[in-house]
């Protein structure tokens, strides 16, 4: 690699900051302080999403998974739905019309239950202050509970232990993959 | 302050966020509406379990509808902001017209355009006063000193924020308007009146002073 501070014949070595020298002292700008930037020690070692950071991630991830899937679900059975003799233009839109309204389904579905995830999530870790499985679990119960809660309690209550169980699993199948899976 | 924790992330994944927050804003607003909406049409003695019900039934949508407005326009705003290496309140112009240009395609040609202009409209309305007040106080700052050293700078690369966004309009408006808008090369500084100073190192070599040389 080549030392950077060696000058080639015939060019002049640029300094980016030149100009803007005169107006602010530029320099400041790398002058971090070194004071520490959490005033307790269980403060900073805690490694974890804030709230906002937490929703945004399962929302966004939630939708756009739920929009890919039904969207290629959805053009794959209009792809299939097609009919003999059918010009391309009639095709490309029943592609795209089954595409769309079975991926905005399903991207809705997933996206509220991110949401709702995410929101019980950052809650429970917020009252018990420990990092566990157990608060990815009670945030799956819930989310299964809420959302099935119009049906009935029975619903809910099966859909809540479908929600612990998936999240459980999901918690467990990460640190699983974390340990053996060479990645 | 520390290290900046308010900064957005890296443009790939800031457009998972901006969908995850867009719908979040979209159900979160929609379930409000739609349950005070849902009292309001309801008979007496059924107006939470009515409000209820107009929630389920229309706050997802809303919140799917803004999450891919929201999901498209950053999409696009990270590819304009690929484009010209820069970031500028002009990418999320161009990206609120491409948005809705983009989702009334279906529509027709005409339908499209207007659709995109509308968007761009939109959107520059929101960031403009921004643009004319970066412009406006570069310009008065910079009003002496661009007679003395005009040395277009085309290399503000993206992540290097000053206070203001001073310098990348600044060096916009130095190489003409339309010039400016498109970044990342470096052009030769031009070598009339300029003072040819080898450094050494990236050190000022003298502590800045508020006279012109």
């Amino acid at each position: 690699m080549a030392n950077p501070s060696e000058k080639k014949p015939g060019t002049r070595q640029y300094d980016p900051y030149r100009e803007l020298e005169l107006r602010t002292p530029i320099h400041n700008l790398y002058n971090l302080p070194t004071s520490p930037e959490y005033l307790f020690q269980e403060q900073a070692t805690v490694n974890r999403r804030s709230w906002s950071e937490n929703l945004q991630y399962y929302t966004g991830s939630g939708y756009l998974g739920g929009a890919v899937l039904g969207g290629a679900k959805g053009a794959a059975e209009g792809l299939r739905a097609a009919e003999p003799g059918d010009s391309l233009k009639l095709r490309v839109n029943r592609v795209l019309n089954s595409g769309g309204h079975a991926g905005r389904r399903l991207g809705n579905s997933l996206g509220v239950l991110g949401l709702i995830f995410a929101g019980l999530e950052s809650a429970i870790v917020h009252w018990r202050g420990s990092d566990d499985v157990l608060n990815s679990v009670g945030a799956g119960l819930g989310t299964g509970a809420l959302y099935r809660a119009a049906s009935g309690p029975r619903s809910a209550a099966i859909a809540g232990a479908i929600g612990g169980l998936a999240a459980g699993a999901a918690v467990a199948g990460k640190q699983a993959m974390r340990r053996y899976v060479p990645v | 302050m520390g290290t900046p924790e308010t900064s957005r992330e890296p443009c790939p994944d800031r457009i998972l966020d901006d969908i995850g927050g867009a719908f979040g804003m979209g159900a979160v607003g929609g379930s409000a509406f739609h349950f005070i909406k849902g009292i309001y049409n309801s008979p007496n003695g059924h107006r939470v379990i009515g409000g209820a019900q107009a929630v389920r039934m229309n706050a997802p949508r809303v919140g799917g509808s803004f999450a891919v407005w929201g999901g498209l326009f950053s999409a696009f705003d990270c590819t304009m902001v690929y484009a010209r290496q820069k970031e500028d309140p002009w990418n999320s112009i161009f990206a609120g017209a491409s948005t809705g240009g983009f989702l009334a395609m279906r529509q027709g040609l005409g339908p499209a355009s207007r659709a995109a202009l509308f968007g761009g409209v939109l959107l520059a309305l929101i960031e403009g006063p921004g643009i004319m007040l970066n412009k406006v106080m570069s310009a008065q700052q910079n009003m002496p000193m661009i007679l003395e050293e005009p040395v277009p700078n085309m290399a503000g690369g993206p992540g290097f924020q000053l206070p203001g966004r001073g310098p990348q309009a600044e060096q916009a408006s130095d190489s003409g308007w339309f010039g400016g808008w498109f970044g990342g090369k470096k052009e030769e500084p031009k070598a009339s009146g300029v003072k040819t100073d080898v450094l050494e190192s990236f050190d000022s070599p003298v502590p800045p002073t508020f006279e012109f040389k």
